[in-house]
């Protein structure tokens, strides 16, 4: 780890600390997933800042991105692009859609219907798309920021437990506490600080970061407290499916570039359980409600972080 | 299917290599003590065959082909046939075990194998102590037993995923507490389970010869044994210590000279014959001792001699064991000792023998060979008739022994063959106490006075440590009976005229001017006292080794059990014995059953778990899911003042347990944590 970088991470921090008010963990968290390399899915009730907050990423990270609106009459092609036959070279030409980006943000993507919805996880997993045969490959960095309004809302389609496993994390960001909701209230910062946001991250700042994650080192005792946690998704009765492999592997990376977010070269046991919530709340199947408490808050108390 | 992988021996499987090198070792450790009673080629063939095996390992050398085999072996037979062992013995016997054990090596492939060379190897440990029964040998034993299980338990579950030095210790820490845990049972058997005689003898390992006195009496003999520091055996008595010189441990009589040997009779009689002659012709007979004086009671712990002659304080009038009682006052075994052998007995010095003396005896008493010694006969013939009693006569034999320039030393010059009397008397005037005994009874016999050769020990070196004496065979000695009419036999020590130091001081004393005291040994700790202390203690060690693990016999255990339980009823020894083994087998399910369902702790986690603790005693408690770096920042709000103890100890915690690379050594670190932790307690 080199000087400069908790100067950077603070720096970004603040910068996104400014644009959305209050939602300090969750910000961490967003940033978390951005240096793990994997895609975000924000979800929350319509006008809690999800969109601010992934338009904020996107300008912080000082990368080129692109929005998309999801609707249910949307189609794969609006996404991906489409080939257009071209009168004067008599020949079909692919028109990149808005899928071309580096930081792609798809706006409440349970209102498209499940075709548009699999159009985009395919490419999210693949990093490339085919149309009509060809093979064309996404830019790099690509992320993936989506956000999605709760599955009882009317008129969404819920995404299948295959899909949400393609998100490293999935953040939900709340009512705000009243001071920043009395700050939002007088329009002094907020979303108009958007338009002014300076990138403090760049391309090259970002890929030296994630390659940082990797290197944070996971002890054996670590391990070990992950294994149990994961162990215990799957034999307790509470849960009908416990975590798979990859999120599994989900956790530990996530662990690793939140630790690195703390400044530190090794992961502890909080770091996990500050990541725990985030990267399994989407995977473990339902929203088990034990006694109040959810699901896996409910299992980070029940298995020991020590020994 | 991961707990049959754990607990199955796969016995196709190859041996792992560190499975191999852990039986290597295991097979020099087991052949290793058997170099000093077996061909110590031995060890050179299985130095061979374990570097061809490391060698098959590690992919250089071929398995060795059944052709190649049979070759070895048969070079190993030759081998045997030139050692020179004999045929139908113990240890022709030995060597072909161990010599298959050492070529068993060329083809341990798999842990089968592996598990046959590991029995092989208990069964050799228990052969060794047909050999060797001392306390060294049962430590070696005992550290033998635990690599032997060690190997065991390499070779059933090979533990991969340690560093070597780990697993070592981890593997030896088991095998040594599953060998504890076996410590009660054996305890339990070792006490109660019958003492049974051995069922068949074995041929005595030729390396063990005979040692100690023998059955006759050349001048020399003696002085040979006393260049040995050899234990002949150890005495505890009861009461008092006797003094010094009154320590006369009669072995046997001599009585039959020839010219030049002393001998117990005229004929040389096989063991069985001799005592059957003593149960016939002289037999002990109680009414012809008159006791009297005070008693000295005592326990004598025999070493193995390979001899029945047993060595007591005469007269005995009350001996316990299995034991011979001769005529001549001695106490002799029934069979050559093979084994150390104790035997309890109480003798009153003072006592008259023998006023009545049996024609037999007195016959015995006065043999002389014809024609030989003539200056000697003369001599005492004429002192005789100078004196005016039997006594008197005594007094002026033994006043020119004084008076006449007689050297004591234990290299006197030869004698010749034919009238050696004559020659030590009038022209040597040089020898031990072989040679004043045997011209004092030659006298006496000559002037017509019943008289015999005693040998025996003389003396002793008292063990301050251990309150008992030990007598060895530098120690042995001879002395003269002779026979009066009012007072029976008499011992008479001529060798305390010419060398009084001998009886009062011991051998060593007397030959400290010539130096010939243990000469031919080249280091002799016998003159260091502070060695000579440590010596003793060793020796109070191994003496109370003999007497209560090797001497623990079939009396042993009766009197053991009687004083444990008083008289023995089958009710009582039932339900002793069933309580005992209940108890043992509870104790048993207690380490099997309940110690697993602990979870191991690593040095750093019984750390914590104390930091805990410590900090649950002041009101805070750590939630269960709650991570340390949480738990900390808690208490250390809650307890303001010991704030900065709670998170230094914390940080060191955290860096033990999450910031270390697998490779990096702990210990200075988990110092620091315990000097944290002392801390806040």
């Amino acid at each position: 780890m080199t000087a400069v970088t908790p100067q950077l991470i603070s720096a970004t921090l603040k910068a996104l600390n400014q644009v959305v008010l209050g939602k300090e963990t969750q910000i961490r968290l967003a940033l978390t997933g951005l240096l793990a390399g994997g895609h975000l899915l924000l979800e929350d009730l319509p006008g809690m800042g999800k969109t601010t907050l992934a338009h904020a990423l996107a300008g912080v990270c000082g990368l080129e991105y692109q929005r998309m609106q999801f609707t249910s009459d949307l189609l794969p092609a609006d996404i991906i692009g489409a080939s257009i036959f071209d009168r004067q070279s008599s020949a079909f030409t692919f028109h990149r859609g808005p899928l071309f980006s580096q930081i792609f943000l798809a706006d409440e993507l349970n209102r498209a219907s499940p075709k548009a919805q699999s159009a985009l996880l395919e490419a999210m997993e693949e990093q490339q798309v085919s149309v009509d045969g060809k093979t064309y490959a996404l830019p790099r960095p690509f992320f993936v920021i989506a956000t999605q309004n709760p599955q009882s809302q009317a008129g969404t389609f819920a995404l299948p437990e295959s899909q949400l496993d393609r998100f490293l994390l999935r953040i939900s960001l709340g009512y705000p506490d009243p001071a920043a909701e009395r700050k939002l209230l007088r329009g002094a910062e907020g979303r108009s600080q958007l338009n002014g946001l300076t990138a403090v991250l760049d391309q090259r700042r970002l890929q030296a970061l994630q390659s940082l994650v990797p290197q944070v080192k996971l002890s054996d005792a670590l391990l070990d407290y992950v294994q149990r946690l994961i162990a215990y998704t799957r034999d307790s009765d509470q849960c009908a499916t416990g975590l798979s492999p990859r999120g599994a592997q989900a956790l530990v990376r996530s662990a690793q570039s939140w630790a690195l977010l703390q400044g530190r070269s090794h992961v502890l046991p909080e770091d996990v359980q500050a990541v725990f919530t985030a990267v399994a709340g989407h995977r473990l199947s339902g929203r088990h409600e034990a006694q109040g408490t959810p699901l896996a808050r409910h299992i980070l108390s029940q298995v020991d972080a020590v020994g | 299917m991961k707990t049959t992988a754990k607990t199955t021996v796969n016995a196709k499987a190859a041996l792992s290599y560190s499975g191999t090198v852990w039986l290597l070792v295991l097979q020099l450790l087991v052949m290793l003590p058997f170099v000093q009673y077996l061909p110590q080629w031995l060890i050179p063939v299985l130095v061979f065959t374990a570097i061809w095996r490391i060698r098959v390992v590690k992919g250089y050398s071929n398995r060795p082909g059944l052709r190649v085999k049979i070759t070895l072996i048969a070079i190993g037979m030759i081998g045997l046939q030139f050692s020179g062992l004999p045929f139908p013995s113990l240890d022709f016997m030995v060597t072909i075990l161990l010599l298959g054990f050492a070529f068993k090596t060329l083809e341990t492939d798999n842990p089968r194998d592996g598990i046959v060379v590991v029995f092989l190897g208990y069964f050799l440990l228990a052969v060794h102590f047909l050999y060797s029964q001392s306390i060294l040998a049962g430590l070696y034993g005992a550290l033998s037993l635990v690599v032997l299980t060690a190997v065991l338990v390499v070779i059933q579950h090979p533990l991969t995923f340690m560093h070597n030095r780990q697993s070592t210790q981890h593997t030896l820490r088991l095998s040594a507490s599953m060998l504890l845990q076996c410590l009660p049972l054996m305890l339990l058997i070792f006490i109660v389970a019958p003492r049974l005689p051995p069922l068949f003898m074995l041929p005595l390992p030729s390396s063990q010869a005979k040692t100690g006195i023998s059955d006759s009496m050349t001048p020399g003999d003696i002085a040979n044994l006393s260049q040995s520091d050899g234990l002949a055996f150890r005495v505890t008595f009861k009461g008092d210590r006797p003094p010094q010189n009154q320590l006369y441990w009669r072995g046997l009589t001599l009585n039959h000279f020839d010219g030049r040997r002393w001998q117990q009779f005229a004929d040389d009689y096989e063991l069985r014959q001799l005592q059957r002659h003593f149960e016939q012709h002289y037999r002990w007979q109680p009414n012809q001792l008159e006791v009297r004086g005070t008693a000295i009671a005592y326990e004598a712990l025999y070493e193995r001699s390979g001899q029945p002659w047993l060595f007591t304080l005469t007269p005995v009038s009350e001996v316990y064991g299995d034991v011979l009682r001769v005529g001549d006052y001695r106490v002799m075994a029934r069979r050559e000792l093979q084994a150390p052998t104790l035997v309890k007995a109480v003798s009153y010095p003072d006592s008259l023998r023998d006023i009545n003396l049996q024609p037999m005896v007195r016959q015995l008493a006065l043999q002389l060979p014809p024609d030989t010694d003539p200056r000697t006969r003369t001599l005492a013939r004429q002192l005789r008739a100078d004196s005016d009693s039997e006594q008197d006569f005594i007094q002026r034999v033994l006043a020119r022994y004084r008076t006449q320039p007689f050297h004591y030393t234990l290299r006197p010059p030869t004698l010749g063959s034919t009238d050696t009397i004559d020659r030590f008397l009038f022209d040597s005037q040089r020898g031990f106490c072989a040679h004043y005994a045997g011209s004092f009874v030659f006298m006496m016999r000559a002037a017509g006075i019943p008289a015999r050769v005693v040998t025996g020990y003389q003396g002793g070196e008292w063990n301050a440590a251990g309150h008992y004496l030990s007598v060895h065979q530098f120690d042995a000695h001879a002395w003269a009976e002779v026979w009066l009419a009012d007072s029976g036999w008499l011992r008479i020590d001529p060798t305390t005229l010419v060398a009084p130091d001998r009886v009062e001081r011991g051998l060593e004393a007397a030959m400290q001017m010539e130096g010939s005291f243990l000469e031919n040994q080249l280091f002799t700790p016998h003159n260091i006292e502070w060695l000579k202390q440590l010596r003793q203690q060793i020796d109070s060690v191994q003496y109370g080794w003999r007497r209560f693990v090797l001497g623990y016999d079939q009396d042993a255990q009766h009197n053991f059990l009687q004083n444990l339980f008083g008289e023995l009823t089958v009710k009582k020894a039932v339900f002793t014995l069933g309580g005992l083994l209940l108890a043992i087998g509870f104790l048993w399910v207690i380490l099997l059953g309940i110690k697993p369902l602990r979870q191991r702790h690593s040095p750093e986690q019984l750390i914590y778990q104390r930091f805990c603790k410590a900090l649950a005693k002041q009101g805070i408690t750590r939630e269960h899911g709650q991570a340390p770096g949480d738990f900390a920042r808690r208490a250390a709000a809650a307890l303001p003042e010991q704030a900065s103890a709670i998170l230094d100890f914390n940080r060191s915690y955290e860096r033990l347990c999450y910031a270390l690379d697998k490779n990096e050594d702990k210990t200075a670190l988990l110092g620091t944590l315990k000097q944290q932790l002392k801390q806040l307690q």
